[in-house]
């Protein structure tokens, strides 16, 4: 979208309130922070040690984060990457390939090599499902360790090479601390950045409702391509960091086992977390070293940790510290949706502006069966236009075909007279042609704010690696991508129900969510999918109010709809399917008393 | 819950604190601190459980004598579990946190390769009984040790009864794919290309191949006349030896000392298998011609006995290299003290000490303590009572 | 030489397929991979040595015993592991629940029964040679195994209930079909082909806690590239993968093979995700 984005002040409530809400995020941060720092004060050599490493697996972790808590891509080999970076490190360092490098340059050629693998052990992700991604990872990591066994000339095969030693003032036990403790800390920030763009919101949406997501027109492979490389590059720099932490490294010092705690690290702490998987890291790091006859059983340990969380508590450590989502809401809650609010949100286009999107005689069969055959159709701007039928008559069908993720066998679809191409679903947004679902497809785990903000991430400017460092443009957008999602969930009704978690809302709270969540794209076409679904009589008028306004901002809606009341009382033209075909179409008034429809659907 | 985790926080602060603390000079019969890295459990267990058996039972021998000038030694054990990675934790916390007098250990080349590097940081000295030669280096780190012999003293003995004792030429040399086993036959293959044989064969197969006969039918047809395997893999080195015995062919298998371990013993498919089978060993462990043992093992063999200390499924060289290591060390700390220096000036001008399994000296430019000669070919078959009979046609 | 790869090949590949089905045979109940697969070949070798060798049971005890080990592991694998988490929305935890119950399974076979391997007995006491029983012991279990899901899913009423669980869960259930009971009965089966798998074939691979992680990756390709769900192709895919596993040993040696092995497992996922003979995605909106 290459308009600029409606002018929203930013109140200042809204401000002061993002400021105390983020202080309460920072504090515990804070916390580790000033704790990390004084830490030589206190802890002795050997905890000093053992600080070192749970840094070096942080600096890994926070990139796996990205990877398995917010994208929710089961990579259960990681260790692979830390091998590569340690190896490479080394190598460089020790100038019996190459001419022996500065261990910062070796380091920040590991964290490009890293990237590089981290991509193409990640990709597969694009085409596999879970369970064989999960496995592809696995085996590249025995691969990994069994070339580094095999190469010998260059990684000294079983015999392994020599860490790098830092240069001061990191040669030291503490100084080599502060050198880990401070590049955990630069990757704790950039990570708690991205968490808070519009990516990290994007990956919540790939994990938990990629429909939704594609629908917003978050395209899955570039931003996981973008998360891979980062998530490789900090791998390679912990295994850099591991390399000097252990002075010398062979294969078998990187184990499954080690794999393992990484991954779980980040399950124990929570999904959509960056303290969560922080603390669980600490945790698994610190845990054998309490224990002297628990390191044999460390492992096993982890495992049922894992298991207890799966099954008891899927949030992990986040979940718990959560306590601001256990405040019970108030019962007998009314959405009141506010009309007047669309003006502003949808930023009136001009009557030069007005379109139609059409469809002429498209079709489509699954297999032996006419799911659509032969459908036109008109959708005009400013209005609304209903479309009925019995179960099964192709309502849904014809939506999907619309927004690109069915691809009609015949005929066209046309936005104001250009065909668009099929199967773009992901496309679609930037045309502004937004839609809802049947079920409401939502990241559960997110605020409602989250969710609607989901809906505006194609409208951002930044960049990943702005985003990464919280540079201007990328709150830039934050701000504004709050301030409309505000708006939009003010215009809605919802307003109130912002900060909370989306699984804790009401079913008909959460189709009204949607609608909030399509608004952001300012929709030129807005599809929507059985709204009424589920929602009791006055918030069905409410909707209808709502639906209404949206039009009369200069949207054209297409209403699927079983309530056959609404479609009568709001849309302004109506077509009826039966059987996949154009039984007949009109005003509501004539299809109230067409004989056929009445016979077909409505009844007496 | 911001309040569990405070209280987490400060918990894990008090126990961070009290081990920081500098302990108090030790006083005059406090016992003496010894630190001791062998993996115990984890997939390279096998010597270290070996190991472990002969340390327990020299430690508690010392402690009931009276200990050190009536000081008993304390052994402060941390498990290693074949991964480096807790090797260095364990190293960290037994120098810094508990300021062990010295080390012993690990028992595993990745491991020390991780650890040594730490231990001079610390000022610690270390006994270790690992076998990659990089791992003792007078200059670089002047208060490690070796009491046990090199990779090369081993590769030596073993192509030496090859070339000069069975008269063979044509050599397979054959490993594992762990560290231990590339790295050896890294090492192997050039030291008999200069003793002028012909290496036909030389290979690293995973020791999880169930099916090791293309190997071996390999070497056969190159015209292999001795296989040399080099694995502490029971299992891989049975698989060999397994395959030749079906096979049929009549070559010697001559190389690393498991081939000879109890546990080899239990994967052959027929005991006749295991002739032909020779295996590295110790002369003080091992039956001299006419059958007898040197009182010194004698004497051994009959404590083990009595402490009812399993052999069955270990090597006995392993259980005796743990017993004679605290000794050693007790020996250095009854003339010298506990002091660093004065442990490595000792160990620096040790003569001859008299070891169950060897005789260990050491010099300033040389720290590894295992003479050559005792380093001897046996006949794995010939197991009894954990020692073996020296190969046929071995002398010294 | 050739025998000598031809045979180890289709052998292993016999195990591997075996895996495969078990992989399979929990897929068709729950739609969900478990992690467990592997472990229950593991298991099938060192319960049958624990019996036999150790314990010294008559081998047809040990058998039993061993295939009642496997049979516990899948129904745990149900309760625990699988069934919990069928309900919750987020698609993707069995992944993790299974993990989690493998490597419980994996340590505590590590710490309890070592972690060096055990010999595994001979079963028959029939002289070596030749084509030995450690070489058609797999592919007798196979062939049963494949001969008794036959039987089983086209002549039993519970295996044509089986197939319909697999088929559509929603009219199964609709049809009155006792879902959650066939589920568990399901995963039982799948643990004693898991198991039966380790244990024909644990004189080739010992009882060896290591051949967990190494079972539940080459188990899991014949089912990969053979489709899912779909047990025929398992069996081709898997003894197409012994033969060239054993052929990439010999011709490039030990850790060539398993990258050769992993590259080409890769490339042909990548090409046709859906496995060789898999069907298409469906429907997700």
């Amino acid at each position: 979208m290459d308009t600029p984005m409606a002018q929203v002040r930013p109140s200042r409530a809204a401000a002061l309130g993002a400021k105390t809400g983020t202080l309460g995020v920072a504090l515990p941060f804070l916390a580790l922070l000033v704790l990390g720092i004084a830490f030589p004060l206190f802890g002795g050599g050997y905890w000093g040690v053992i600080a070192t490493r749970a840094c070096v697996y942080w600096v890994l972790v926070s990139g796996l984060n990205l990877v398995v808590g917010f994208a929710g891509q089961i990579a259960i080999g990681w260790v692979a990457l830390l091998t590569l970076g340690a190896y490479t490190t080394s190598v460089l360092v020790a100038g019996t390939v190459t001419p022996e490098l500065s261990p910062y340059l070796a380091l920040a050629i590991a964290a490009v090599v890293g990237a590089i693998f981290g991509l193409i052990v990640g990709l597969p992700a694009l085409r596999l499902r879970t369970f064989y991604f999960a496995i592809t990872t696995l085996g590249f990591a025995t691969i990994v360790t069994q070339v580094a066994l095999a190469w010998q000339s260059v990684t000294g095969g079983g015999v392994g090479v020599a860490g790098p030693i830092f240069p001061k003032p990191f040669d030291s036990q503490w100084g080599f601390y502060y050198f880990c403790f401070g590049l955990a800390a630069i990757c704790t920030w950039m990570t708690a950045n991205i968490a808070a763009s519009r990516f990290g919101r994007a990956l919540t949406a790939i994990r938990d409702a990629e429909v939704a997501a594609e629908a917003c027109g978050i395209a899955k492979p570039a931003l996981l391509g973008a998360v891979f490389l980062f998530s490789g590059a900090v791998a390679a720099i912990a295994g850099g960091l591991f390399a000097s932490l252990q002075s010398y490294i062979t294969p078998d010092a990187f184990t499954l086992d080690l794999s393992v705690l990484f991954f779980i690290a980040i399950l124990i702490g929570g999904r959509s977390s960056i303290l969560g998987p922080l603390l669980g890291t600490i945790l698994l790091t610190v845990l054998p070293e309490f224990a002297a006859p628990l390191v044999a059983w460390s492992t096993f340990l982890y495992a049922v940790l894992l298991l207890v969380i799966v099954l008891a508590m899927p949030g992990g450590i986040a979940e718990l510290l959560d306590y601001k989502n256990r405040r019970p809401l108030e019962s007998g809650r009314a959405i009141v949706p506010r009309p007047e609010l669309l003006e502003r949100l949808l930023d009136a286009p001009a009557a030069a502006e007005a379109g139609a999107l059409t469809l002429e005689q498209v079709a489509l069969a699954f297999g032996g069966v006419h799911a659509i055959d032969g459908l036109d159709l008109e959708i005009r701007s400013g209005q609304i236009h209903g479309l009925i039928g019995p179960n099964g008559s192709g309502k849904t069908t014809t939506l999907n075909v619309i927004s690109g993720y069915y691809a009609q066998q015949s005929g066209a679809v046309r936005l104001n007279g250009a065909a668009l191409p099929v199967l773009e679903r992901h496309r679609r947004a930037h045309m502004r042609i937004a839609r809802t679902f049947q079920t409401p497809r939502i990241v559960g785990s997110a605020s409602v704010l989250q969710n609607v903000m989901i809906g505006g991430t194609i409208d951002g400017q930044g960049t990943f690696v702005e985003s990464l460092l919280s540079l201007p443009r990328h709150r830039r957008d934050e701000i504004l991508l709050h301030d409309t999602a505000m708006l939009a969930l003010a215009a809605v009704g919802l307003e109130r129900l912002a900060p909370v978690r989306a699984d804790r809302l009401q079913h008909s709270e959460l189709r009204f969510t949607e609608i909030a969540r399509a608004l952001m794209l300012r929709p030129a076409f807005l599809l929507l999918d059985e709204p009424a679904a589920g929602l009791s009589a006055e918030e069905i008028s409410r909707l209808g109010a709502l639906v209404v306004a949206i039009a009369r901002a200069g949207t054209g809606v297409l209403l699927v709809e079983h309530h056959a009341d609404l479609i009568f009382d709001i849309c302004h033209h109506v077509t009826v399917l039966n059987l996949g075909k154009n039984l007949a179409a009109g005003t509501p008034a004539e299809i109230r008393s067409h004989r056929e429809v009445v016979n077909a659907y409505l009844g007496g | 819950m911001s309040l569990t985790r405070r209280q987490a926080l400060k918990s894990a602060g008090a126990v961070v604190v009290a081990s920081g603390v500098a302990k108090p000079a030790i006083a005059a019969k406090d016992p003496i601190p010894v630190g001791y890295l062998p993996a115990l459990t984890g997939p390279s267990s096998s010597t270290g459980v070996g190991i472990n058996r002969g340390i327990q039972l020299a430690v508690k021998e010392i402690n009931d004598a009276g200990g050190i000038d009536g000081r008993q030694l304390e052994l402060i054990t941390r498990d290693t579990q074949s991964d480096p990675t807790k090797a260095v934790n364990g190293a960290a916390e037994l120098t810094r946190g508990q300021k062990v007098s010295v080390v012993f250990g690990p028992v595993n080349s990745g491991e020390s390769l991780a650890v040594v590097p730490l231990l001079a940081r610390t000022n610690t000295p270390q006994v270790h009984p690992c076998w990659v030669d990089s791992l003792t280096d007078p200059q670089k780190y002047p208060m490690c040790f070796r009491n046990a012999p090199t990779n090369q003293q081993i590769g030596s003995a073993a192509n030496r009864y090859v070339m000069e004792v069975l008269k063979r030429k044509k050599v397979a040399v054959i490993s594992d794919t762990t560290g231990y086993g590339t790295a050896s036959v890294n090492a192997y293959v050039p030291m008999l290309k200069a003793k002028g044989a012909d290496v036909v064969y030389q290979g690293n197969v995973d020791a999880a191949n169930p099916d090791l006969k293309p190997e071996l039918l390999r070497m056969q047809s190159a015209g292999a006349e001795a296989i040399m395997p080099w694995s502490v893999n029971a299992g891989f080195l049975s698989r060999i030896i397994n395959t030749r015995g079906q096979m049929g062919w009549d070559v010697p298998i001559v190389g690393q000392t498991t081939l000879g371990s109890g546990q080899t013993k239990d994967l052959l498919e027929k005991p006749e298998y295991w002739a032909k089978v020779y295996p590295n060993n110790f002369r003080p462990v091992c039956y001299a011609p006419g059958g007898k043992l040197t009182d010194r093992t004698k004497a051994f063999l009959d404590r083990l006995k009595s402490a009812k200390i399993d052999m069955g499924d270990t090597l006995l060289w392993w259980i005796a290299l743990g017993y004679d290591s605290p000794r050693l060390i007790a020996e250095a700390m009854k003339s010298v003290g506990t002091e660093p220096d004065a442990i490595v000036g000792y160990l620096n001008k040790l003569k001859g000490f008299p070891g169950v399994y060897g005789d260990i000296s050491f010099a300033a430019d040389k720290h590894d303590g295992y003479p050559d000669d005792e380093i001897v070919m046996v006949e794995a078959n010939s197991l009894k009572d954990g020692a073996f009979n020296l190969a046929p046609g071995y002398s010294a | 030489m050739v025998a000598s790869i031809v045979s180890t090949g289709l052998a292993i590949g016999c195990i591997y397929a075996l895996i495969g089905i078990t992989y399979n045979v929990m897929f068709s109940a729950s739609r969900v991979f478990s992690f467990t697969a592997g472990t229950l070949g593991m298991l099938g070798g060192v319960l049958g040595s624990l019996f036999i060798a150790r314990l010294g049971l008559p081998v047809a005890v040990g058998f039993l015993l061993a295939l009642a080990g496997g049979v516990i592991l899948g129904i745990v694998t149900e309760i625990v592991a699988v069934r919990p988490v069928l309900k919750s929305l987020d698609q993707h935890l069995y992944v993790l629940s299974t993990l989690a119950l493998a490597l419980m399974v994996q340590q505590f076979t590590a710490i309890e029964w070592g972690t060096e391997a055990r010999p595994f007995p001979r079963l028959f006491d029939i002289a070596r040679g030749g084509f030995d029983q450690q070489f058609w012991l797999p592919m007798l279990a196979c062939a049963g195994v494949i001969v008794g899901l036959e039987l089983l899913y086209r002549h039993t009423l519970i295996g044509r209930a089986f197939l319909a669980i697999a088929e559509d869960t929603y009219a199964a259930r609709a049809l009155g079909l006792p879902e959650r009971r066939l589920r568990m009965v399901s995963y039982a089966l799948a643990g004693a082909i898991g198991a039966l798998a380790g244990f024909a074939g644990g004189e080739m691979l010992l009882a060896f806690f290591g051949n967990g992680p190494m079972l539940t990756f080459y188990g899991f390709v014949p089912v990969a590239l053979g489709g899912m769900g779909n047990n025929r192709g398992a069996v081709v895919a898997g003894l197409l993968l012994g033969l060239f596993q054993q052929t990439a040993n010999f011709l490039v040696g030990g850790i060539f093979a398993s990258v050769a092995v992993f590259t080409v497992f890769i490339i042909v996922l990548l090409a046709r995700p859906e496995g060789l003979a898999g069907a298409a995605l469906q429907r997700r909106v």
